[in-house]
C-alpha cells in the first residue's frame, strides 16, 4: 500500500509547474482574448516538444508510455494557471482513444504519429458535452454518434462557434454527416471507448478544478492579508479565515479521491466509474466553494473584470459542467452503491476492484 | 392572524395591475424584465422615459407622504405595488436611488429649502440620483471615509475632494449624495457630513468599472474641487454618519420586499428550462428547486409577518429587515448556481458575442455581488450577532 507519487512523478510535475507558471499568466490569458483563435501556436509547440501531448501514448507508438497517474498532477498544474490550450483533452482523452484504435485502423495510427510530432491537432466530442472545445484549431475531430465513433477532417464538418462565458474557452457545435468510411469504432467497442473517454475527460476536469481551487485560495489569502479595514488585515477576521480554512479542507480532501481515480483508470479502466465520479463530484465542490468564498473574501474587487479572480472562477464553473455535471456523477455514485453486488464492505476500500 | 390583504388593498392591487397593463406597451414593451440586477446598463434612455411615464401615473414615490408629492401608500400597499410591478415585468427603475434613498432621507432630515429644491424632480422622474458612500479604503469599514469637504467662507460653499467607488448609475445621475469628512482631524464616524452634490460640474469625473459580467453598471466617481452650495448639506457638519445610517435603514427596509416577485419570475424561468431540457428529472436538481421554492416562501411569509408587527406598533420592521439581507442574498446566489446547473454545459454559451449574456447568465454572475454590496454576509452576521443578539463587539483599532 503506497498512496504517494514517485519522486520522478513529482519532479516531472514540478518542472511542468515551473514551465507553465512562466509561460501562462493572467496577462498572457488576457492577451489571448484579443486573438481571433484565442490560442498560441508557439506555446502549443513547446508543450508538444516537452512530450506532454503524447504522454499517454505507448512508446511503441512514439509516445512517452506513461499513464493517467503520471498525468494527473500535470492536469492539476494546467488548472492552476488556467491554461487555455487543450492539453488535457488532447493528452488524456484524444490520444488514448487514437492509441486504442491505431492497431486496426491505419488512419488513426498515422494521425497519432502526426499528433505526437506536433504536425496535427485533434478535437474530441462527447455526448456528455454536446459542445466541442477547440474544434477551430483541430485538423481532425473524433465525434460520437450513438455507439459509433467517427474520425473526420475539419473540412468535412461545419463548425458553429459559440461564445463562452469563460473568455478563454472556444466552444463549437459541430454539424457533420458520418459514413462507413469515417466510422472508426462501433457496437460494443464504440460504447466501451466512449465510456473510457468520458472517464478520462472527467478525471482531467477534476484535476484542473483542484488546481483552480488552489489558485483561487492562494489569491484570496493574499488579498485578505493585504486588504486593511477597521485598522487591520481583513484576513484577521475569523469570518473570512474560516471560509478559507473550509476551502483548504475541501480541496485537500478532494485530492485523495482524485488520485485514487487516476490510479484505477491506469490499472483497470473498465472499473473506474465510481472512482472517477467520486473525484469529479468532490473536485467540483472544492472548486465551486473556492470560487464562492474567494469572491466573498475579495469583496467587490473580485467582481471586477480587471481583477484576475474571475478568470479562474469562470473556468471552474465551466469545467464543473463538462464531462458530466455534478448531478450526472452523483447519480452514477447512487447507482453503483445501490447495485446488489456493490463492493462496499470495510475490506473493499482499496484494491483495483473497488 | 389573518393571512390575506384587505379588500381595499386588493382593489389597490387591481388598480396597479391595470395601470401597468395599459402603460407598459409600445416603446416600453421591450423593457419588460430588463434593467434589473446585472442588466442595469440596458436601455437607460428608454428607462428614463419610463420613469417619467410612472410619474405621470403618480407611481414614482408611492410610499412618500402626499405633501411631498408621494401617493401616501400604507406599507401593505407599497408591497403590493412592488409585487405587481415585478409581476408585470416592468423594468428596473433608474429612479430608485432618488425615490428609495435620497428622497426619504431629505424628507426625514432635510431643510424646507432642500425639500422644495430636490423632491419635485424625484417625484417627476426627471432628476436621477446616485449614492456616494464606498471608497477604495472604505468598504465594509464604511466609516473610514477619506473624501474631504472644506468650507470656503469666501464663496459660501463646500469644496469636495476625494474618490467614491462602486457607484451605480453615476453616469445617468444628476445628483450624488456624498459622505465626506468635514472635520479634517476626525476619525471613523465622527466629523462627517452628508452632501447633495450636482454631478454635471467640472470637479466631478465618472469612470466605469467593468465587471465580471463584461458590463459597467458600477463606476468610480472622482471629486476634484467639486462644489456644493452651503445649503446643500443634510444635517449639521459632523452629523453625516447619523444621516447616512438612517438612509441605510431605508435601503434595508420596505423597498426590498417587492423583489420577491422578481425572484419568483427568475425561479419560474429556471423551472421552465428544467422541464424542457430534462434536468427536472434529475433528483439532485429537483431537490434544489424544491428548496429554492420553499425558501422563497419563507421570505414571502416573513415579509407578511414583518408588515403585521409593523401594524401592531411593535415597530420591528427594521429589526427583521436586518436579518433579511443575508437570507435573500444567499438564497439568490444559490439560485444563480442552480440556473447554471439546470442549463448544464449549454450554460457556458453566450447569447451572442461580444460577451452578451442571457438573462439567467447575467443573473448567475450578478448574484455574486449580492452577498457583498450593501453590507457583506460577514458584516450582516456581525450586525445580527451584535445588534440583534447583543453579543460582544469586536475590538477595532484604527
Amino acid at each position: 500500500m503506497d498512496f504517494t507519487f514517485t519522486e520522478d512523478q513529482l519532479l516531472f510535475a514540478d518542472n511542468v509547474k515551473d514551465f507553465l507558471r512562466a509561460e501562462v499568466t493572467p496577462q498572457s490569458l488576457r492577451r489571448s482574448w484579443e486573438v481571433e483563435t484565442g490560442r498560441n501556436p508557439g506555446l502549443w509547440q513547446q508543450l508538444v516538444d516537452l512530450g506532454l501531448s503524447a504522454m499517454l501514448v505507448p512508446e511503441a507508438q512514439g509516445g512517452l508510455g506513461m499513464n493517467e497517474l503520471d498525468f494527473v498532477l500535470l492536469a492539476q498544474e494546467c488548472g492552476r494557471v488556467a491554461l487555455a490550450e487543450p492539453l488535457v483533452e488532447t493528452a488524456l482523452v484524444a490520444t488514448p482513444l487514437l492509441s486504442s484504435l491505431a492497431p486496426k485502423d491505419d488512419r488513426c495510427g498515422t494521425l497519432l504519429a502526426q499528433l505526437t510530432a506536433g504536425k496535427a491537432r485533434i478535437a474530441v466530442g462527447h455526448a456528455a458535452n454536446g459542445l466541442v472545445c477547440d474544434a477551430h484549431i483541430a485538423d481532425w475531430l473524433l465525434l460520437p454518434s450513438g455507439d459509433q465513433i467517427h474520425l473526420l477532417a475539419r473540412d468535412q464538418v461545419a463548425l458553429i462557434a459559440q461564445d463562452s462565458i469563460d473568455p478563454c474557452r472556444r466552444l463549437f457545435f459541430v454539424e457533420w454527416q458520418g459514413s462507413d468510411e469515417t466510422c472508426v469504432a462501433s457496437g460494443a467497442e464504440g460504447v466501451a471507448l466512449l465510456a473510457a473517454s468520458l472517464n478520462r475527460g472527467a478525471l482531467g476536469a477534476a484535476a484542473q478544478m483542484i488546481g483552480l481551487a488552489e489558485a483561487m485560495i492562494t489569491m484570496s489569502v493574499q488579498y485578505a492579508t493585504g486588504r486593511i479595514q477597521f485598522g487591520r488585515a481583513i484576513g484577521a477576521n475569523q469570518a473570512l479565515k474560516h471560509q478559507m480554512a473550509n476551502c483548504a479542507v475541501k480541496t485537500e480532501f478532494a485530492k485523495a479521491p482524485l488520485y485514487r481515480a487516476a490510479y484505477t483508470l491506469s490499472r483497470r479502466p473498465s472499473h473506474a466509474d465510481f472512482a472517477v465520479s467520486h473525484a469529479k463530484v468532490v473536485a467540483g465542490e472544492a472548486a465551486l466553494l473556492a470560487a464562492k468564498h474567494g469572491m466573498q473574501v475579495h469583496g467587490a474587487m473580485g467582481y471586477t473584470w480587471e481583477y484576475d479572480l474571475h478568470i479562474f472562477m469562470k473556468r471552474a464553473w465551466a469545467l464543473d459542467k463538462f464531462w458530466g455535471h455534478a448531478g450526472f456523477h452523483k447519480n452514477r455514485l447512487h447507482q453503483w452503491l445501490m447495485n446488489p453486488n456493490a463492493k462496499i464492505g470495510a475490506d473493499k476500500t482499496f484494491g483495483v476492484q473497488a | 392572524m389573518k393571512l390575506s390583504f384587505s379588500l381595499e388593498d386588493e382593489q389597490f392591487r387591481q388598480e396597479v395591475a391595470t395601470w401597468l397593463q395599459e402603460n407598459l406597451i409600445g416603446e416600453f414593451e421591450k423593457l419588460k424584465f430588463r434593467g434589473g440586477p446585472g442588466d442595469e446598463h440596458m436601455f437607460p434612455e428608454e428607462r428614463k422615459r419610463w420613469e417619467q411615464k410612472l410619474a405621470a401615473g403618480g407611481w414614482t414615490c408611492v410610499g412618500w407622504p402626499r405633501e411631498y408629492g408621494g401617493r401616501g401608500c400604507s406599507i401593505e400597499q407599497q408591497v403590493i405595488f412592488y409585487e405587481e410591478y415585478a409581476r408585470a415585468g416592468a423594468p428596473g427603475r433608474v429612479g430608485h436611488i432618488g425615490a428609495g434613498l435620497a428622497g426619504p432621507t431629505i424628507i426625514a432630515f432635510g431643510t424646507g429649502a432642500q425639500k422644495s429644491k430636490y423632491l419635485p424632480g424625484i417625484v417627476a422622474g426627471t432628476e436621477l440620483w446616485c449614492q456616494g458612500y464606498s471608497e477604495p479604503g472604505a468598504g465594509s469599514d464604511l466609516a473610514n471615509i477619506r473624501t474631504r469637504a472644506r468650507f470656503d467662507e469666501a464663496g459660501a460653499r463646500w469644496i469636495i475632494n476625494g474618490q467614491k467607488v462602486w457607484t451605480s448609475l453615476a453616469r445617468e445621475a444628476d445628483y450624488c449624495f456624498v459622505i465626506a469628512r468635514t472635520d479634517p482631524g476626525s476619525v471613523a464616524h465622527k466629523g462627517l457630513g452628508f452632501f447633495l452634490v450636482k454631478m454635471d460640474q467640472p470637479g466631478v469625473e465618472v469612470r466605469g468599472i467593468q465587471q465580471i459580467t463584461g458590463t459597467s453598471e458600477f463606476n468610480q466617481v472622482f471629486f476634484d474641487g467639486a462644489e456644493c452650495n452651503a445649503g446643500d448639506i443634510v444635517g449639521a457638519p459632523g452629523d453625516g454618519w447619523k444621516v447616512a445610517m438612517s438612509l441605510l435603514d431605508f435601503e434595508r427596509g420596505v423597498s426590498t420586499l417587492g423583489q420577491q416577485m422578481q425572484f419568483q419570475n427568475e425561479l419560474n424561468e429556471i423551472v421552465g428550462i428544467a422541464k424542457e431540457n430534462g434536468a427536472a428529472r434529475d433528483p439532485a436538481i429537483r431537490q434544489r428547486i424544491a428548496k429554492a421554492h420553499t425558501e422563497l416562501k419563507i421570505m414571502r411569509y416573513n415579509a407578511m409577518r414583518m408588515l403585521s408587527s409593523q401594524g401592531s406598533g411593535a415597530g420591528s420592521l427594521q429589526q427583521e429587515a436586518l436579518i433579511y439581507k443575508i437570507f435573500w442574498a444567499t438564497w439568490h446566489r444559490d439560485l444563480g448556481e442552480l440556473a447554471l446547473d439546470v442549463m448544464g454545459a449549454e450554460s457556458q454559451i453566450l447569447e451572442h458575442g461580444p460577451y452578451q449574456l442571457s438573462r439567467l447568465q447575467a443573473l448567475a454572475l450578478f448574484v455574486r455581488a449580492d452577498t457583498i454590496y450593501g453590507g457583506t454576509n460577514e458584516i450582516q452576521r456581525n450586525i445580527i450577532a451584535e445588534r440583534g443578539l447583543g453579543m460582544p463587539k469586536e475590538r477595532w483599532q484604527r
